[in-house]
Order: C-alpha cells, then sequence, then structure tokens
C-alpha cells in the first residue's frame, strides 16, 4: 500500500488524540507499520486540537504534520465554522464527519466522498459523555478500508480496557460498531469558502520585545489584553445551561467555578449567564446545590 | 516471550525501564514527561515492577533522592522535562564525580518565558557540562532499546557515570509507533543485577561525596574528563553486544545514512533526522549526493566518528534545535571545534525552536545553503530556517 494519511480536527476532551493512537494500533495489530501523534497550543478542554495518524507497510520516516491528508476526520462540526478543515484534503480523499445530518447537508468546503455519524447522541447514549472517538473510530471503518473494523474494536479493547477497565473497553468498542452501522455514505458540499484562520503571525522585527502585548489591533484583530474576548468560546460545547431563577438561592458558586467567567452577578443578586462564552462544561449544574441550573443539548440533534 | 505494541515514546521509556528493574524511583511529574511516571506507577501497582516509587517535593528533591539511592548501591531512576531538569541543575553534578550511574530520561521542552509545552533542546544541552552522558533518540524503538543499553553502558566498571537519554517533547513523547518489547528474560541476562563500585552500607561504612579542598578538586574533575572519554568504546561495544541479542544496532556515538559517496552532509540530532531521511532520499533520487549523520550522543562528543564520516564531503551543516545565544547552536559549536583545520566548510542551521513543524522543504532548504556552499560561494555561518522576517 501506499502512506495512508490522516488527519484529525477535535477539541480538547473529545479525544482526537486518542482516536489517532488508536487507529494506529489498530494497523500494528494488522502488521503494518503505524504512527500517531497529537498537535494543540493550551492544553484546554473545548479548545481546537489537531491529530495524525500514518500507516504504512514500510517504516514512516516522515514526522511532519499532515497537510494532504487521505482521510479527513472532523469530531466536531462547529470547527468548520473556525478552522479550515477542509485544506489540502487529497484528491479521492474521504471525510469523515460528526454530525446528525445527512453527507449532502454537509458543507465541507470541498465535494468529497463523505461518512457522516451522529457520534455525540452515540457517545451520549451509550458512554454517557460527549467523548465522540471511538464512535468515530467506528465511522473511519465505514469510510474506507484501510484498517478492519474488528482491529480497531481490538485497539479499543487494548488502549480503553487498559486505561479503564475492562467494561469500559466494552462499552467504546459497542459505541464503534454502533457507529459504523449507523455511519451514512454520501458526498459532501464544498460551498463553504476554506479561509485561514486570522492568525496575527508577526516576524521577529514585529514580535513585540520583552514577550508583553499591549493593547492593540493588528489586521482587524485585537491583540494582547481583552484579545479573549473575541474568542467566542460558546461554540466550543455540545450544551448550554438553563437557568431557573426562582429555584436560586443566590449561593453564587456557579459564578465562582465557571471557568470562563461568563456567568454575572446582577445587582438584585440574580445570575446572568453569556452564553456567547459558554462552553458547555456543565460545572455550574454541578456544584448548584438547588438544582437550578440543568444542561440542555444544542444543535441539530437537541 | 517478544511482543509488538503501539507505544508512545513516553510508554516505550517506562517499558525500557520496567524491564531493566530500577529499585528506587524518585519522581516529580512535569508535562511532557508525565505519562512516563504515570506509566511506571501502573506496573509498580500491577505488580510488573517491584521498585519503591517515591512522588518527591521537587525536582531537586527527586535528584537528591537518587544520588541517596543509588549510593547504597542500587539501581536508580528518574524522569524530567525543561524547567525540572534547569530545577535538579545543582544536583545534577554530584553523580558524575560521585560516579553512580543513574539513568534520567529528559523529555526535551523548551525552556523560560513563552512557556512553552513543545521541544527545544535549551533544557539538556545546558546540561553538557555537568558530566553526564548524554543522548539523544529518533524513535520509540530507539527509547526503549537506549533505556536498556544506557544502563548497561552506565553500569560497566569501566564508565560508571550517570546517564541522560532525552526524548523530544511531543514529537516523540506523544507519538504512537510500533515497538518491538523485548522479553523479560533476555533482558535479565543482557543486563546483570548492578554491582555498584561503591556503596554506603553500615556494615562496612565508608564517606561519598566527602567536601575536599583545591589540592584535590583539579585531580578528581580530570579523572572525570578522562572517564567519559574511557566510556566511548564501551558505547559501541554495548551497542554490538546488543544487536546479537537483540537484532537493532544504532551505530554507537553516531549513525550514518547514505553517505558512501555523499559531497555534502547533515549533521542531525532526535526526530529530526528521521524526516531529513525522506528529504535525503528526494534529493538522492534527483541525483544530488547527499547524506545524513545522526549524531546521537552529545556527551561523550564523537569528535573522531564525525572527523571520519565527513572525510570526503564538500561541505558540511550542522542541525541545531537550540541556540547559544549568540554563540551559535551547541551542536554546530561542538562539530566545527571537531573539524578545526580541515578546511571542510561547516555551516549551522537553525530550526523547529519550540516545537515549529520540521517540514521536508525544511531539509532541502538547508542542503541547498550546502550545495552553495561546497562550489565555494561565501554563505552564513547561521542560518535560522522558518523564520518569519528578513534575517
Amino acid at each position: 500500500m501506499n502512506m495512508y494519511e490522516i488527519r484529525f480536527h477535535g477539541r480538547g476532551g473529545q479525544g482526537a488524540v486518542m482516536a489517532a493512537q488508536t487507529i494506529a494500533e489498530a494497523a500494528i495489530l494488522e502488521g503494518k507499520q503505524a504512527q500517531a501523534f497529537p498537535f494543540f497550543g493550551a492544553e484546554r478542554r473545548g479548545a481546537p486540537v489537531m491529530a495524525f495518524a500514518r500507516i504504512d507497510d514500510k517504516r514512516i520516516c516522515d514526522r511532519t504534520q499532515v497537510s494532504e491528508p487521505d482521510m479527513l476526520v472532523v469530531m466536531d462540526e462547529s470547527l468548520l465554522e473556525i478552522e479550515p478543515v477542509a485544506a489540502g484534503l487529497k484528491k479521492g480523499g474521504c471525510a469523515v464527519v460528526n454530525s446528525a445530518l445527512a453527507p449532502s447537508e454537509i458543507d465541507l468546503g470541498v465535494v468529497a466522498r463523505c461518512v457522516s455519524v451522529d457520534a455525540t447522541s452515540i457517545a451520549l447514549e451509550m458512554l454517557k459523555a460527549p467523548i465522540v472517538n471511538t464512535s468515530i473510530l467506528g465511522a473511519m471503518a465505514r469510510a474506507d478500508d484501510f484498517v478492519k473494523l474488528e482491529s480497531i474494536q481490538q485497539a479499543i479493547m487494548n488502549r480503553f480496557g487498559e486505561k479503564l477497565g475492562e467494561k469500559a473497553g466494552r462499552l467504546n468498542s459497542s459505541a464503534a460498531k454502533a457507529a459504523f452501522d449507523r455511519s451514512r455514505e454520501g458526498t459532501c458540499k464544498g460551498e463553504r469558502k476554506i479561509q485561514r484562520k486570522n492568525a496575527w503571525l508577526p516576524t521577529w522585527q514585529e514580535t513585540p520585545p520583552g514577550v508583553a502585548l499591549p493593547r492593540t489591533t493588528k489586521a482587524g484583530m485585537a491583540v494582547g489584553p481583552g484579545s479573549m474576548s473575541q474568542n467566542l468560546t460558546g461554540s466550543w460545547g455540545v450544551s448550554n445551561p438553563i437557568y431557573d431563577d426562582s429555584k436560586c438561592i443566590k449561593c453564587q458558586r456557579c459564578w465562582f467555578i465557571c471557568p470562563e467567567g461568563c456567568i454575572r452577578r446582577s445587582d438584585d443578586g440574580a445570575l446572568r449567564f453569556d452564553i456567547r462564552y459558554c462552553k458547555g462544561c456543565g460545572l455550574c449544574a454541578k456544584v448548584c446545590p438547588k438544582d437550578a441550573i440543568a444542561m440542555k443539548r444544542k444543535g441539530a440533534s437537541a | 516471550m517478544r511482543s509488538v505494541k503501539a507505544l508512545t515514546g513516553n510508554a516505550a521509556a517506562a517499558y525500557g525501564v520496567m524491564l531493566c528493574r530500577p529499585e528506587v524511583i524518585p519522581n516529580y511529574p512535569i508535562t511532557p514527561q508525565t505519562i512516563i511516571i504515570e506509566q511506571i506507577a501502573d506496573f509498580i501497582n500491577d505488580g510488573e515492577l517491584d521498585a519503591d516509587f517515591i512522588p518527591a517535593d521537587s525536582e531537586h528533591s527527586a535528584m537528591s533522592m537518587a544520588i541517596g539511592a543509588s549510593a547504597t548501591g542500587v539501581r536508580t531512576f528518574t524522569t524530567t522535562a525543561s524547567q525540572g531538569l534547569a530545577l535538579m541543575h545543582e544536583m545534577l553534578y554530584v553523580p558524575p564525580q560521585v560516579r553512580l550511574p543513574i539513568l534520567l530520561v529528559n523529555v526535551n521542552r523548551s525552556l523560560g518565558a513563552g512557556s512553552g509545552i513543545w521541544v527545544e533542546y535549551n533544557d539538556s544541552m545546558a546540561e553538557r557540562d555537568s558530566g553526564w552522558m548524554q543522548a539523544y533518540a529518533e524513535d520509540s524503538q530507539e527509547v526503549l532499546d537506549m533505556v536498556i543499553q544506557a544502563y548497561r553502558i552506565a553500569e560497566d566498571p569501566r564508565v560508571v557515570l550517570p546517564f541522560m537519554l532525552c526524548l523530544d517533547g511531543f514529537i516523540l513523547s506523544h507519538t504512537v509507533e510500533r515497538v518491538e518489547v523485548p522479553d523479560q528474560e533476555e533482558v535479565d541476562s543482557f543486563l546483570p543485577k548492578f554491582k555498584p563500585l561503591n556503596r554506603l552500607d553500615p556494615k562496612d561504612p565508608m564517606s561519598i561525596n566527602i567536601a575536599v579542598s583545591p589540592a584535590h578538586s583539579m585531580e578528581m574533575r580530570y579523572q572525570l574528563d578522562r572517564q567519559m572519554a574511557n566510556a566511548r568504546p564501551v558505547i559501541s561495544e554495548v551497542d554490538d553486544l546488543f544487536a546479537k541479542a537483540f537484532g537493532r544496532r544504532y551505530g554507537g556515538l553516531i549513525d550514518t545514512y547514505r553517505m558512501e559517496d555523499a559531497e555534502t552532509a547533515l549533521i542531525t540530532i532526535g526526530t529530526a533526522t528521521s524526516t531529513a531521511r525522506v528529504a535525503v532520499d528526494e534529493l538522492r533520487s534527483e541525483g544530488k549526493k547527499v547524506g545524513l549523520i545522526k549524531l546521537r550522543f552529545m556527551r561523550p562528543f564523537p569528535h573522531e566518528e564525525i572527523r571520519k564520516a565527513v572525510k570526503n564531503v564538500k561541505a558540511l551543516g550542522v542541525f541545531d534545535r537550540s541556540i547559544s545565544v549568540n554563540g551559535f547552536g551547541p551542536v554546530f559549536t561542538e562539530v566545527r571545534n571537531s573539524l578545526y583545520g580541515s578546511g571542510i566548510p561547516i555551516t549551522d542551521h537553525i530550526a523547529g525552536i519550540g516545537g515549529r513543524d520540521l517540514k521536508v522543504a525544511t531539509f532541502k532548504e538547508m542542503f541547498s545553503v550546502l550545495d552553495q556552499s561546497a562550489s565555494g560561494k561565501k554563505v552564513r555561518d547561521c542560518t535560522w530556517h522558518g523564520l518569519r522576517g528578513e534575517m
């Protein structure tokens, strides 16, 4: 076989890195050579993450990030809005997308063979958590025959079973099988413009000395203090908090624990949720002693 | 029985450690090393490794405990990265002079402001003067194999020095690859129980690490400098023995790739060697006579081996993944020392700083500088590749 290259796009906590490692293990179980590695900026739940895998019959030397994948794996649809996800997809390559939509309804930015699966629903149903990596792995086996579903299931048993116990291994392996069965095949749309993210990449002469960023605007984007206000982390999560004012005793535990600072205290003591920044972690609902906060799924599968 | 596993560089290190049966493992976690110590904790918990696992309150303490443990004559292991290695710095100078063959796995991560977690060698390169042997691995298999070789080299009565095995943060530490895990019995026969040179024992009292006056210090330092040189043949010998026992050979202090008739050559270190191999293959298929030298050891430094390997090249480049500020990359400085008076033009090529992706094209760019250098053109002593903005 020629070298088969895969690029995963996910969010911190979805298991993109583990998915890449598992697909590599599945290939190794079949006697092939494989390589899998991650790339991310901040180690932060919800932040965009990439992972890469290569599979070949021969020793794999190339350690560069995969820029022209044979398979593209999109573990979170919302990434299509903010990242040039489909950039470089090889001609004849395929995409695997976590979505409740049919492939023909998904606008990837390139017309390509596509497999869609509602991996979030499968994960919530079978694993009780929106960790979609094992479901996605099942859909990958459906999309292309570079590794067998059985090898993927074995690799899941090895990796997850060893880490989380045999029962977790079995559950995750069944999630992969369910995703394989429920995957829909088709062709995705290519209407969206694949644009590079608006990143500020200064030359060394333009890099502020002293690792200090003043509050300023570069190429239409804020950098330095306050720039995080442009990072709408609200697109990251699978659910939003629903707040019931009448049950709230104003203890403000939710305000204290919110990692994104999107809960504000009003003058009357009631709380206001700025969901533009809520990444759906659900910590507020967990700490609420009065069940005044409930997490509700958003998006197409809600 | 030998088994094949899908392991990250970190997991490969942990498997290697388990097979070597160290008895004391003082440790302190730090990204990107933490997985090593977690995996070892699992092995101990599961009864696969019988060792004292001591969570320390800092890396300084972890190294201090390792020194104490090793001085009692037991095989000792610890692991760290970046800021953790910097915090160990003071204690790192003890094991070489006291002759304690501790194994330290350092997962390279950039040091200082900017707080990067990705690979750069400024952490371990800063410790090259401390008297530790220092090797850099290219892939997960080499990590596992070098853990085993490291103890064998370090504990050899002709050496008895501590060993620092370095692996690239994330690009190796977090990369899954196919790894053959040797059988425990094979490793046991390759690496017999540690027989210490000196040992603290209440039944036969002795002092180790005594304070000395200027009347003795100079001789101690000279002895250490000689000792490091003595390790050179042992490293090659252990590699041969390892090849016989396990079927894999790494070349000792350096390895070469397509150097037979090479006119230009690049010296690489760590995982960069892998991608550079692809660049060499592509350039060779275009008819260019290029080759690679993989630097495996920074200490002892392979001065003679490099001289021999580049005898017929017209230009030599050195890849550096760290910078000694205003003093070139540390590998370049050493290589230029090795080749002083040889007349071969040598250039420094700094790239991949802070974990920046090293592309096949990056290495081809280095070879094109070497082409110019070989044809007698004046080129910069040091080029930064992948830098935004004119140099």
